[in-house]
């Protein structure tokens, strides 16, 4: 290494830090300037592939953690009121001792940190050290590390390996110069998607001159743009080209790829760790933190007033004013525990507690998929006890996203296709694979015989039993994308048929006639991957198409059903095998993709035969009826979305050749352009797309097992569904009658499409339309765009303050990040619902439990523990102490041993209630399940009202008055001293408050026994071990031989006795009027008492009345 | 079918404690054991009350007030805290015999031993004997620290307030005074008297306070605390100990004798009594009062009424409730017998 002036240094620092914050990035090959030192490298400036997720390192953990901690306003509290304890003339306790809480705590949260930390080191390590290959001066791949992979450098990539960076891609092994990935671990989505080569550039890593020009790294998955400059003309690439960092190569031996982002990676960027939300319980519990401050501040108030009120007390040293303004701080010191500082400490552990079980739920076990319910945010397990208003997408999330081609009409003729329908409609897998054994010869023989030719037996019978074999795979592998049986299995409608082998006849070799277009339309106008079967993924059917879409792999095997088998797609060309046996090779000219705006995709293709350029369009019916040319009766349509199908138009439109030469030009500057790329192909997507003409054709998405059954539930328990859904009005309706949300008799239903929405979302509106939605029973929404979506659901939770949840199974990313919380439902599409949920279930059934059950144990939990911990911070100690100042002139003395104290905290009293929060059970799941109505409960302010909390605090000043007082007139003008007067508050106190924790415990399990008798056993042994073993040990305590000595005193225990049932006999007016009138959780509890049958009898009686 | 259940890696344990079906006791509090156990814990309690408030009953207690507020109390003349040495005595009877073992306290009202401050001037390493703190001792002691330079010892605000008024006992027999046996032993605890308070193991004692002073309200060094037994002296004399375990409440008594031997092994006879009091400790700057009290004791300490009024009030109150409760649920019936 030479020297460098450091100045030279500098001024290279600040060129790359240009470098990297610059709109465009010039990336040249590192190849030339391998072995130069690292001042040679024109990368340089660019972060190399080593990744580090870590916070902390090895020296500096213990203040960066701290400051990390330090965050957090309680932790500030204590540790000032800890440094407070220093100044002598304030403490209350030796200085030393006052710092263990606050030590205790941020070391347990430290250390929990370190772990965490730890863990992400080992799997950087892990990653970082992944071999991969990369191109050296000695004209071949090395093997190296991830770490190593730096930008510039080409980069190959073997079939099934992961891709270590983000890669332009330069050159495959396919002929077709395309590759295969998969994005599971990014999106979640099996799919295979197919990325091509840099078009115009020939690889030759050693000739590789020109200059790569690329944007700046940002995080949007699905954008990239960039140009390469080999000589003077440009070629553009966008993110067709771009091989993401985790994805894995699929069906491709290998690719070779150019490194453009290390480090920066798309996927790096998207990582941005656990969102944070705050939940409803802990809202309301910061108010009530705030009030107990308030309380603290009057008790020390109280307490350093005296001196002012008696103005020459004795012992009172310094003036009144200033002694007063002592004791003030002091009494803080002493009465800090009533701002319960392990009370953030405790609902963490209840909350990792309350996970724990609602994951272990076998409930929520998806046997299909083999997942279990995700819970991403970890805090707001008790809002799911509250929720108010669900917002639910229709599709992937109510129905399966299973398609099934189920109708079609062409040239104004409806074919109803009987067959099908009866196969959706048999919902069982077991019996639906008998009657198709059943059925599928005969109803085949006749659609291949009247097909005239290539009716082959053999090749019915391996498709049935390939089918099945599909179908056990399916089950238990989770790689499967649309192609479980259902799609696969489309039956031929006879007239169809018919028409289909005259017009093959007709036309001869032409292939022009609208039957053969439609079909042709159906098996090309698609981005269907069709995939060999490899070894790495188990297929035994030879020919497997990925879609992107479920309804994309219907349509494709409706084609294939009707003999227009779609073979292979390249990105230059698509295979066709007609009826006929005759295999048709289309050039394809373009693909215009789909996208949320137009709502369509075409696909421009050159026919074989005619050589006539023709643009096949699909889309959603309203995309594609603006763009008609000839007007078409809406008729079919209307009535295929009244029986709740999903209707998409085929069209086709004849390009002529002079029209496309002019379009593509335009075609070919909008791709290699870098600002506003998007707008521009869009544009030219839509100047192609007009004077269309129609075919159509109507799909069925079959709804997701027991979901009327899940609505009904959850609207017995108080919850307004709604349904907002992309689908016309007509589709929605009928699914919602399907899904029992709209039923006949219902009095108000509001249907509302998107553009009215858009108007009753207006500022003016807005009010009104939130009264009316509130008075309706059942609210759908149609037509509505994701962002409609997100508005709705933002302007019903902040109108009527109440909770919601959004469930959504594909991309409402919105949606669900406006709601309280947000559902994914993993199901067919895309996973990026699931990634930027809260909790991710696999079916909408899952919902019943994760709400009914889960979200009322965890929120009534939740809730209990918070106010039985406001209750036994003040009750414990605070009170007791300040009482206690009552008779000690105010002076900050405490009447039990601090280590006792902290014990008391510590030990004794802390493992009950984090027990109580993550285990208590007021109500069985079944009861929970067969009455939804016990799902109200928690809904508006629940179980912790304001009220609660007040009634909670008068409680505890109503039984510390008892543990104190009673005492206090039993040792009256005896020769009682300190600590043997302390004694018996402190033990009356401890079984107090684990008493009126038994009390309110509601089921017994062994783990309860364990903790509540271990909590008393531990502190006798701990109390009696410390009073033996400290002589001299706390000076101004003297807790030496205290318990012993008391517990040889039956006055001892009739203290305890009479003071802990006076504290505890106000509960008798709870239980008068839980037996008089029984709140229904008491109810509830009466029907978990019954046997099963018994209980069902009860059930059933009070679901009638 | 095997090879599918292994395939299912992610399904979750179906175990009773992940599944949340621990069997569990679940107990209501319901009417019907409500009722019952008030009733049972009613007549538990009135028993216990009986038993307490007869036994407390039994305990005699004669307080005697001699701070001299009064201008006609014998004491009077010496509340003036500018008297020096000044000796009063008070006269009493006894109607019955006082049954021994007879306590003898002095008590003090108003008075604040609980004060944090007060409480923490002390040293315990120089009480349990240490020399290094007989030259040094705690900074806790201040303002009872140093008294001209020279470290005081036991240094503090407790010890040097400790309570120095002597008490003589007479009884009156046929008009001559017949002085009643006080007996100072073991009136201090046990762990504070054999553990916790050690003199220094120096002989003679007097060597280890040397270049030292004795607490400024002091009349006589540590060492000299009982003049009659050579053993009772430095920190484990009796009288130092019981006032060193600091009082709890401000109103308090302390032992200062108890009356076993003799003649009055058997309590303090019918008669008439003297009490002659060298009043040194001055309680009126403070409001305070001074008093000394004779009991005699029971399993349950001192006379206490409270505990048994207490016990008797909540047992009939859980009595009352369980009726109130009884009534009421036959007005509204059993809701579980529905």
């Amino acid at each position: 290494m030479t020297w460098r002036s450091p100045l030279a240094l500098m001024r290279d620092a600040l060129r790359g830090q240009r470098a990297r914050e610059k709109d465009l990035r010039n990336l040249v090959s590192n190849l030339p300037y391998e072995g130069l030192e690292k001042a040679k490298q024109p990368n340089r400036h660019f972060p190399s592939n080593a990744i580090k997720t870590t916070k902390y390192t090895l020296l500096l953990f213990i203040p960066m953690n701290l400051f990390e901690q330090f965050h957090r306003l309680a932790n500030i509290y204590f540790v000032g009121l800890a440094i407070l304890n220093f100044i002598p003339v304030v403490n209350a306790f030796q200085p030393e001792v006052a710092l263990i809480p606050i030590c205790v705590i941020l070391s347990l949260t430290a250390l929990k940190d370190a772990w965490e930390d730890f863990r992400r080191y080992q799997s950087d390590r892990k990653l970082n050290n992944t071999p991969c290959l990369i191109y050296s001066k000695e004209k071949q791949f090395m093997e190296r590390r991830w770490k190593d992979v730096r930008v510039g450098d080409f980069v190959k990539v073997v079939c099934n390996e992961i891709v270590p960076a983000d890669l332009l891609l330069l050159h495959t092994s396919d002929p077709n110069s395309v590759c295969h990935i998969e994005t599971a671990n990014l999106d979640g989505e099996t799919n295979l998607k197919q990325r091509t080569v840099v078009s115009g550039l020939l690889f030759e890593p050693e000739s590789f001159s020109g200059i790569v020009v690329c944007e700046k790294p940002n995080n949007n998955l699905n954008h990239f743009k960039c140009y390469e400059k080999p000589d003077k003309e440009r070629a553009g690439a966008g993110i067709e080209s771009l091989l993401l960092r985790g994805c894995t190569v699929r069906n491709t031996d290998h690719a070779v790829g150019f490194v453009v982002y290390a480090h920066e990676t798309k996927s790096m960027l998207n990582n941005n760790g656990p969102r944070y939300k705050r939940s409803k319980l802990e809202r309301k519990l910061n108010i009530d933190v705030i009030f107990c401050v308030i309380l603290l501040f009057t008790m020390c108030l109280v307490g350093a007033l005296p001196p002012y009120l008696v103005p020459d007390s004795s012992g009172h040293l310094d003036s009144p004013s200033l002694s007063g303004f002592y004791m003030f701080f002091t009494l803080i010191i002493l009465l800090q525990i009533l701002i319960p500082i392990s009370l953030y400490v405790s609902i963490e552990l209840v909350k990792i507690g309350q996970i724990f079980f609602v994951t272990n739920d076998t409930d929520l076990f998806d046997e299909e998929t083999d997942s279990r319910i995700q819970c991403k945010a970890l805090n707001i397990t008790e809002d799911l006890g509250q929720i108010e208003y669900v917002f639910s997408d229709k599709t992937g999330t109510l129905t399966e996203n299973k398609m099934v081609f189920r109708r079609c009409s062409i040239m104004g003729t409806e074919y109803p296709h009987k067959e099908n329908i009866r196969l959706a409609v048999l919902g069982e897998p077991e019996s639906e694979e008998e009657v198709i054994f059943d059925q599928r010869p005969q109803s085949l023989q006749t659609g291949w015989s009247l097909d005239a030719e290539d009716t082959n037996p053999r090749d019915t019978t391996q498709r049935r039993g390939s089918r099945h074999r599909s179908k056990v795979t399916g089950i238990a592998q989770s790689d499967v994308a649309f192609s479980s049986p259902l799609e696969t299995e489309v039956i031929p409608d006879k007239k169809l048929l018919q028409q289909i082998s005259r017009a093959e006849s007709s036309s001869g070799s032409r292939k022009t006639d609208p039957y053969l277009d439609f079909f042709l339309a159906l098996a090309i106008c698609n981005t269907v991957v069709v995939s060999m079967a490899t070894a790495q993924r188990r297929r035994s059917d030879n020919l497997r198409y990925e879609a992107e879409s479920p309804d994309e792999a219907a349509l494709v095997y409706a084609a294939k059903a009707y003999g227009f088998i779609l073979l292979a797609r390249t990105p230059d060309s698509v295979t066709v095998r007609l009826p006929s046996g005759e295999d048709l090779v289309f050039k394809v000219l373009d693909t215009l993709t789909f996208d949320s705006n137009r709502k369509r995709m075409s696909v421009l293709v050159q026919h074989p035969i005619t050589k006539e350029y023709v643009l096949y369009t699909k889309g959603a019916d309203y995309a594609i009826m603006e763009l008609l040319g000839t007007p078409y009766a809406q008729h079919h349509l209307d009535c295929y979305a009244k029986e709740g199908l999903r209707t998409l138009c085929v069209t086709k439109k004849v390009v002529s050749a002079k029209v496309y030469e002019s379009w593509s030009v335009d075609r070919q500057r909008a791709l290699a352009a870098i600002d506003n790329k998007e707008e521009l192909i869009m544009d030219t997507a839509v100047q192609l797309e007009t004077n269309l003409s129609l075919l159509a054709t109507g799909i069925e998405d079959r709804l997701q097992e027991n979901v009327p059954d899940t609505i009904m539930a959850l609207r017995e328990a108080g919850i307004q569904v709604w349904v907002l859904t992309g689908d016309k009005p007509e589709t929605a309706v009928n699914i919602g009658y399907a899904c029992r949300l709209l039923e006949e008799e219902d009095l108000i239903a509001l249907v509302i499409d998107g553009r009215t929405l858009t108007m009753a979302l207006s500022p003016d509106l807005q009010e009104r339309f939130v009264d009316l939605a509130k008075r309706c029973r059942s609210v759908l929404c149609c037509r509505v765009t994701p962002l409609q979506k997100s508005r709705v659901v933002k302007v019903i939770r902040e109108k009527l303050k109440v909770m919601t949840l959004a469930v959504d199974g594909a991309n409402d990313v919105n949606m669900i990040q406006a709601a309280d919380i947000g559902i994914g439902i993993s199901g067919q599409e895309g996973m990026q619902a699931v990634m930027a949920s809260d909790f991710a279930i696999s079916r909408f059934r899952h919902l019943k439990k994760l709400l009914l059950v889960h979200g009322h144990w965890c929120y009534t939990r939740l809730a209990n523990m918070i106010i039985y911990f406001f209750y036994k911070n003040v009750q414990a100690y605070v009170n007791l102490l300040f009482w206690y100042q009552f008779f000690c002139g105010f002076s900050g003395t405490a009447m039990i041993d601090y280590w006792l104290m902290i014990f008391f905290n510590l030990f004794f009293t802390s493992a009950p209630p984090i027990m109580f929060g993550i285990m208590d059970k007021d109500v069985s799941a079944e009861v929970l399940l067969g009455v939804p109505e016990l799902y109200r409960i928690g809904q508006g302010a629940g179980e912790y009202k304001f009220s609660t909390f007040w009634v909670s605090i008068l409680d505890a000043f109503y039984q510390s008055l008892v543990c104190f007082f009673i005492p206090y007139l039993a040792y009256q003008d005896s020769d009682i001293d300190i600590f043997t007067f302390g004694t018996p508050l402190n033990t009356i106190s401890l079984f107090t408050i684990l008493l009126h924790l038994s009390i309110e415990i509601k089921a017994w399990t062994v783990v309860h026994w364990v903790i509540m008798l271990g909590s008393v056993a531990l502190y006798f042994v701990v109390t009696l071990a410390y009073s033996a073993i400290c002589v001299t040990c706390n000076p101004p305590s003297n807790p030496y031989w205290i318990l012993q000595s008391q517990m040889a005193d039956p006055m001892f225990y009739l203290i305890c006795l009479i003071s802990t049932v006076v504290a505890l006999l106000p509960y008798t007016f709870h239980v008068m009027r839980n037996s008089i009138t029984p709140s229904p959780i008491v109810q509830a509890r009466h029907l978990d008492r019954l046997d099963h049958s018994e209980r069902e009898q009860w059930i059933k009686e009070w679901r009638s009345f | 079918m095997v090879k599918q259940e292994q395939e299912l890696d992610n399904r979750p344990d179906n175990t009773a404690f992940t599944q949340q079906r621990l069997p569990a006791w679940q107990p209501m509090l319901s009417a019907g054991i409500v009722i019952p156990g008030f009733v049972l814990i009613g007549l538990a309690f009135i028993g216990i009350g009986i038993a307490l408030f007869v036994t407390s009953r039994s305990i005699q207690v004669l307080e005697i007030d001699y701070t001299g507020v009064a201008q006609d109390s014998p004491c009077y003349r010496c509340s003036d805290p500018d008297t020096k040495d000044c000796m009063c005595s008070m006269d009493f009877s006894i109607d019955t015999l006082f049954k021994g073992p007879v306590f003898f306290y002095y008590g003090l009202t108003n008075y604040f031993q609980n004060y944090r401050r007060y409480g923490a001037s002390k040293d315990a390493n120089q009480l349990s004997g240490d020399l290094k703190y007989f030259t040094n001792p705690s900074s806790d002691c201040s303002p009872y620290q140093y008294d001209n330079d020279k470290p005081i010892v036991p240094c503090g605000s407790i010890a040097n307030s400790m309570f120095n008024d002597t008490f003589k006992l007479y009884q009156i027999v046929n008009g001559t005074r017949k002085q009643v046996p006080l007996d100072g032993k073991g009136i201090a605890w046990w762990t504070d008297y054999n553990v916790k308070y050690r003199n220094p193991s120096v002989t003679p004692l007097e060597n280890a306070f040397n270049g030292t002073v004795k607490p400024v309200f002091w009349s006589r060094p540590a060492y000299k605390l009982d003049p009659t037994d050579p053993a009772n002296n430095g920190f484990i004399n009796q009288d130092f100990l019981v006032w060193m375990r600091r009082a709890a409440l401000p109103n308090f008594r302390k032992l200062y004798r108890r009356i076993t031997e003799g003649d009055y092994a058997e309590g303090l006879p019918a008669g008439n009594y003297t009490l002659e009091i060298a009043y040194n400790y001055p309680v009126l700057s403070f409001d305070g009062e001074k008093k000394v009290v004779f009991s005699n004791v029971s399993w349950m300490g001192g006379k206490n009424e409270f505990l048994g009024i207490a016990y008797l009030v909540i047992g009939s109150l859980c009595i009352v409730m369980s009726i109130v409760m009884l009534i009421v649920y036959a007005k509204f019936k059993f809701p579980e017998e529905d």
